[in-house]
């Protein structure tokens, strides 16, 4: 049976590592065989989930179904160059002067890179579930997308307007019919700058096969996992976990649930102040219960807008740095649908 | 120029929006521009949406989104000077595709509009609210991208001319926004060291928001009383090691209970001139 993948995706700073770690112990603790793959995870919390960057997989030292593996994003287009393309072209393309520029530039790529990794690890049948925490850099919907936006970089869609609408041979790279393009842009740019990007996308369009198949088969995964959503109760995190309801089932299922994290107890927002508190302690319970009261009314705005089931997980005082504390996290998550 | 960025999720839309509105108080003629196109910057600056054609938001306060398209043909034709640009489809079509390929074309296009709207002196302050730090470094390393790859040119020109602004330091300042958090805070220190090394930029400066006050009592409480005061004083102490690893010039506190974005806007923007 193939594994079963589980996304977990929201915006930057929300906790998704550590809600894709607590789930994948909770999964494990059951006896499932748990691969957790993240990308540049806290440093602490890397430590409790057993991952050194760039690494294979790893069995965590206490809890034996668990594995963990962390994605290095910064060499993912070197990984992807050499897995798709010749090896006198891989090794030609990762030297190129475009290349390092061209790869810091397109967010895209590293998602497409962890995307890649976790569809390998998928199709691999060591692992009953695969938990995939997304790069920060995509942090949302982008992430979905970016194995389209990788086939149609590397398919040349520029070469194609360079080169007035097919894709030449080495030698004959310009045709005839986009030269005044070109000489405008040479004014621009300088002379026979376009020449060697042009000649840069074709070394890369060799990736072109590799990569589009690739990208097909990640995106039958993606429409196959549960995608969990996290979200804080700002506006921000809020907007972008809005988002996915919209766009996400153009690219992959609709999310399974909505993981609000940082949850403070309702009870804080009607608390009975006992007459002998301090004026500090009461305006201290005062405020938290208003942000209390805030949290309440961002849920239940989120709950009548979208149809996913809504969990909580506490706001803790400490950001959990071993299994013990992973473990409790899962434990104290309500309203978690069953995901497995 | 000051440039707004920081790690995803530390309130940089916030701080940027507070900022224009605590300068355009002060009476300063501002322009507030959304990098990213994300929204947010309109949302806290009390606005609905904001579009490529700067805004009136209020007297003395412009905003305008970056529109990569409109950018790109306003870069070519107002920048480097090619007329009547706009009718020539299939050119632009081609540099929209080069903008979105080729390394640097893009970043140097987004920052181009930020610059000329600083040299045109219609403003006396044009705040940024830049892309994460992931982002930005690639921003800011843009003209010098462009002065490698392309020897001679008039966008050469233009990327030279744009370094020159960013590099002085009475002209040109990044904030870049943090948490007393671990990611934040690493991330942070990371792209202060970068830009150290670079010198892209004239002068930085590091403001951590969320900030929580300390309790002064050592009373427990009882019940939720002193259930909310061991939050409190928990996630205090852990955010007082991180800004002692990590001192900012200036603190925003945690607003509780607050609902709306413009509020949050306003409520920062008082705080500016503390």
């Amino acid at each position: 049976m193939m594994a079963k993948a589980i996304i977990v995706t929201g915006a930057g700073g929300v906790g998704k590592t550590t809600v894709a770690a607590a789930l994948g112990v909770r999964a494990a603790s059951q006896g499932k065989e748990t691969l957790v793959l993240t990308v540049d995870p806290a440093r602490r919390l890397a430590s409790a989930l057993g991952v050194e960057l760039g690494g294979r997989p790893r069995r965590h030292p206490q809890l034996r179904k668990l594995s963990g593996a962390m994605i290095d994003a910064a060499a993912s287009w070197v990984t992807v160059a050499r897995r798709h393309a010749d090896p006198a072209i891989a090794e030609r393309l990762v030297n190129n002067e475009f290349f390092e520029a061209a790869t810091a530039h397109f967010p895209a790529s590293q998602s497409y890179a962890a995307a890649e990794e976790a569809a390998i690890y998928l199709d691999s049948l060591r692992w009953d579930l695969v938990v995939i925490d997304t790069p920060p850099a995509a942090g949302g919907i982008e992430f979905f997308t970016a194995p389209a936006r990788m086939a149609d970089l590397v398919g040349g869609r520029l070469l194609r307007l360079l080169t007035g609408g097919r894709i030449p041979g080495r030698n004959a790279l310009f045709n005839r019919g986009a030269r005044p393009l070109l000489r405008f842009a040479d004014q621009l740019l300088g002379a026979d700058l376009l020449e060697r990007v042009a000649l840069f996308l074709m070394d890369l369009r060799s990736t072109y096969d590799g990569v589009s198949k690739q990208s097909r088969l990640i995106e039958s995964h993606f429409r196959r996992a549960a995608t969990l959503v996290v979200t804080t109760a700002d506006p921000a995190p809020l907007a972008e976990a809005a988002r996915f309801f919209g766009e996400l089932p153009e690219v992959a299922a609709a999310p399974a649930a909505v993981v609000f994290n940082r949850t403070l107890p309702a009870s804080w927002a009607r608390a009975e102040v006992p007459a002998s508190t301090s004026a500090e302690l009461a305006e201290n319970v005062s405020r938290w219960g208003a942000e209390s009261l805030r949290q309440r009314d961002a849920r239940s705005g989120f709950a009548a807008r979208f149809d996913a089931p809504l969990c909580t997980i506490p706001w803790l005082a400490e950001a959990p740095t071993d299994l013990a504390g992973l473990r409790s996290v899962a434990e104290l998550a309500e309203g978690m649908p069953p995901l497995w | 120029l000051i440039l707004v960025s920081g790690k995803g999720g530390v309130g940089k839309s916030a701080l940027a929006a507070s900022l224009a509105l605590a300068h355009q108080r002060e009476g300063a003629r501002v322009l507030a521009i959304d990098v990213a196109a994300t929204g947010g910057l309109a949302a806290h600056l009390g606005a609905t949406s904001v579009d490529f054609k700067a805004k009136v938001i209020r007297p003395g306060l412009k905003a305008l989104a970056i529109d990569r398209s409109k950018a790109l043909i306003e870069y070519l034709q107002v920048q480097v000077g090619l007329p009547g640009l706009a009718t020539l489809g299939p050119a632009a079509r081609f540099f929209d595709a080069l903008a979105s390929t080729a390394p640097g074309v893009r970043e140097v296009v987004t920052l181009g509009k930020v610059v000329w709207e600083v040299k045109q002196s219609q403003y006396d302050i044009v705040v940024a609210d830049c892309p994460p730090t992931g982002q930005v470094l690639g921003l800011l390393r843009a003209p010098e991208t462009i002065s490698s790859l392309v020897p001679t040119g008039r966008i050469r020109q233009q990327a030279e001319w744009m370094s020159k602004v960013l590099r002085s330091p009475d002209r040109s300042e990044l904030i870049l926004v943090t948490l007393a958090e671990e990611l934040p805070t690493i991330e942070t220190e990371e792209t202060l060291e970068l830009l150290e090394k670079s010198e892209l930029i004239g002068a930085t400066m590091v403001v951590t928001n969320r900030v929580l006050n300390d309790l002064r009592t050592e009373e427990k409480g009882s019940g939720v009383v002193a259930e909310a005061a061991s939050l409190h004083r928990s996630l205090y102490q852990s955010q007082q090691e991180w800004l002692e690893r990590l001192p900012p010039r200036k603190t925003f506190p945690y607003l509780f209970g607050v609902f709306t974005e413009s509020e949050v806007g306003a409520r920062l923007s008082d705080l500016w001139s503390e």
